[in-house]
């Protein structure tokens, strides 16, 4: 495959977000190579690590106190995807900005840090935390606010479907983060993520990541009850791409909010497909899990063309 | 024990035959310059999925039987549609290999004696740990539904085995008719006082048993664990095992440990088993 005529963005360029320049437009999904630590031995053919030519990885998400998460079983895979309940599991911001984030600086890896709260100010409080903390660190690049966790009981839906709570999460972290970029990831399970794309926006954010995992269940026939204990979970993988590029275009369409896209990539088509709508950049998800070099593998057939 | 860096790579189908009624042995021969000086220790396993865009959302976690260069051995069982998809595969087919994942099996002191206790597809990690650090003092035991599910022609040395139905046994075989745990109990060459080690894999209440049979008699005990997973290298959070810590900061007392990354082997008295494998289907 040539380079599609369309394709005018020199992507192998560092690119800017906000305050900072991006070393690629390929990154790692939150929840999806844990905080980027986990697999930074693993070797193959063709590749020096899994970070080789990736732009950023998303950690997981990190919460104002750590979580032990959800009770098994946390994972059901589909032929399409995989319906996922892990429940924010994580070791705490303190912890995180201890003893985590100093590694991915030591390491090199370009790393955005993805935050969620049950209220509003704690993403002010966490985001200052870290300007201290890391206020040194050259490849820490930002933050992704995570309004739309759709399997934490306290309500990450309901932050993420408000647009003036939107509004005031953004505006707690941004009044943090003088110089790092600020991204708020928007759930699909809403009627005008548009409308949420702009009050990000507009309250500052530098971009929006779209989109989150969509709302799913799956049944055991066994018991007839749902696989998941919780019941819901977070569907992602192939299934959810056509999802997510009708709301990345929605996005793109309808307001002028930077978009990088996420749901559903695994190959370099995939993330071509985002790209061709307007997302500045993409991430990669679910194939990250089975795989440890997916995103750096579309990072390399990207930079080849 | 030195950590030996995981790899990805591609692998041609040697042999994918079943040995016995339920468990098939898929042999490898791994492509690619990285897998060259591969190997593992006894304990580890590696995600096994089709390869490009036949591949399963998930891999396939098997443990390991043999793994030295480029060849790597895996017994499995067909419990689903991601293994019934491997035991059709051809000679020369291709597999996408993620591994060797995990922590392993210790090592046992000079004075020490080992245990080992495998259940059904259990089996790999306690076999390679036999064959590869095995010594005279040491003993196997294996535990299969009936003669025709044990898998004779893996169980070379010193193994005896235990079978839940007394059928189908082989001409000039023997077996245990009973559970395998009873039969380690009953096994008088260990009511000695001698310092024992239970390496053990298998069924959730087979590896209680074990537990249970250890912590009367003082010996030490390490289970490998199962669970379904995910990404198999730590990042999804996807196969966690409820294991005791005091000093957890949630105070909840324990905290879950992934499978695939901090086990799949485990000291038996760190899993909170009350909680694992035991959780309501709400």
């Amino acid at each position: 495959m040539s380079l599609p005529a369309w394709w005018t963005t020199d992507v192998c360029a560092p690119f800017t977000l906000g305050p900072r320049r991006f070393p690629g437009r390929i990154w790692t999904a939150s929840g999806c190579f844990a905080y980027g630590l986990s697999g930074h031995d693993m070797r193959t053919d063709g590749f020096a690590t899994p970070y080789e030519g990736i732009g950023a990885v998303v950690t997981k998400t990190v919460t104002p106190a750590p979580r032990s998460g959800n009770p098994m079983p946390r994972l059901c895979e589909l032929p399409t995807g995989a319906i996922n309940s892990i429940g924010l599991e994580n070791v705490g911001y303190e912890a995180f900005l201890a003893e985590v984030l100093p590694q991915l600086e030591d390491r090199g890896v370009p790393t955005v840090v993805s935050l969620a709260a049950t209220r509003p100010e704690e993403f002010g409080t966490m985001c200052a935390a870290l300007q201290e903390a890391a206020a040194g660190y050259r490849h820490w690049h930002g933050v992704e606010i995570n309004l739309s966790c759709p399997n934490v009981a306290e309500g990450g839906h309901d932050f993420g479907r408000d647009p003036d709570t939107v509004a005031l999460c953004v505006d707690a972290a941004r009044s943090q983060l003088p110089d790092r970029a600020l991204l708020a990831k928007l759930t699909p399970n809403v009627t005008d993520i548009a409308g949420l794309a702009a009050a990000a926006g507009e309250a500052g954010a530098d971009a929006v990541s779209a989109i989150n995992t969509v709302v799913g269940l799956d049944v055991d026939l066994n018991t007839g009850q749902p696989v998941l204990p919780r019941r819901y979970g977070g569907y992602s993988g192939p299934g959810v791409l056509p999802i997510a590029l009708a709301k990345v275009d929605e996005i793109v369409r309808k307001t002028g909010v930077p978009v990088v896209g996420v749901g559903g990539i695994g190959s370099l088509e995939d993330a071509l497909k985002f790209f061709a709508l307007g997302a500045v950049a993409v991430q990669v998800g679910t194939a990250q899990m089975r795989d440890p070099f997916a995103a750096a593998q579309v990072a390399a057939e990207l930079s080849r063309r | 024990m030195k950590r030996i860096n995981p790899l990805k790579a591609l692998g041609a189908v040697r042999e994918n035959r079943p040995v016995s009624s339920g468990l098939l042995r898929l042999d490898l021969e791994l492509e690619g310059s990285c897998s060259a000086e591969a190997g593992f220790a006894p304990g580890q396993f590696a995600m096994v999925n089709l390869p490009g865009s036949q591949a399963f959302v998930f891999g396939r976690p098997l443990s390991i039987l043999d793994w030295q260069g480029r060849r790597v051995s895996f017994l499995y069982r067909v419990v689903g549609r991601g293994t019934a998809e491997l035991a059709r595969l051809d000679q020369g087919s291709l597999v996408d290999v993620l591994g060797p994942l995990g922590g392993a099996f210790p090592r046992l002191a000079d004075d020490q004696a080992a245990v080992l206790i495998g259940g059904g597809v259990g089996l790999p990690p306690v076999a390679a740990w036999l064959a590869r650090h095995g010594r005279p003092g040491d003993r196997g035991y294996f535990g299969g539904r009936d003669g025709a599910d044990v898998p004779w022609s893996q169980l070379e040395g010193a193994w005896q085995v235990s079978v839940d139905r007394h059928e189908s046994i082989p001409a000039g075989r023997e077996a245990f008719h009973g559970l395998v745990t009873d039969m380690v109990a009953s096994d008088p060459e260990l009511a000695d006082a001698g310092r024992r080690v239970v390496l053990t894999c298998g069924p959730i209440p087979m590896l209680r048993a074990a537990a249970r049979l250890a912590q009367q008699r003082g010996w030490d005990c390490y289970v490998s664990l199962e669970e379904h997973m995910g990404c198999g290298y730590g990042v999804c959070k996807g196969c966690v095992i409820p294991v005791l810590d005091e000093k957890v900061p949630t105070g909840e007392g324990f905290r879950n440990a992934t499978c695939c990354e901090e086990g799949p082997v485990f000291r038996a008295e760190q899993v909170l088993w009350e909680r694992y494998g035991a959780l309501p289907t709400l």
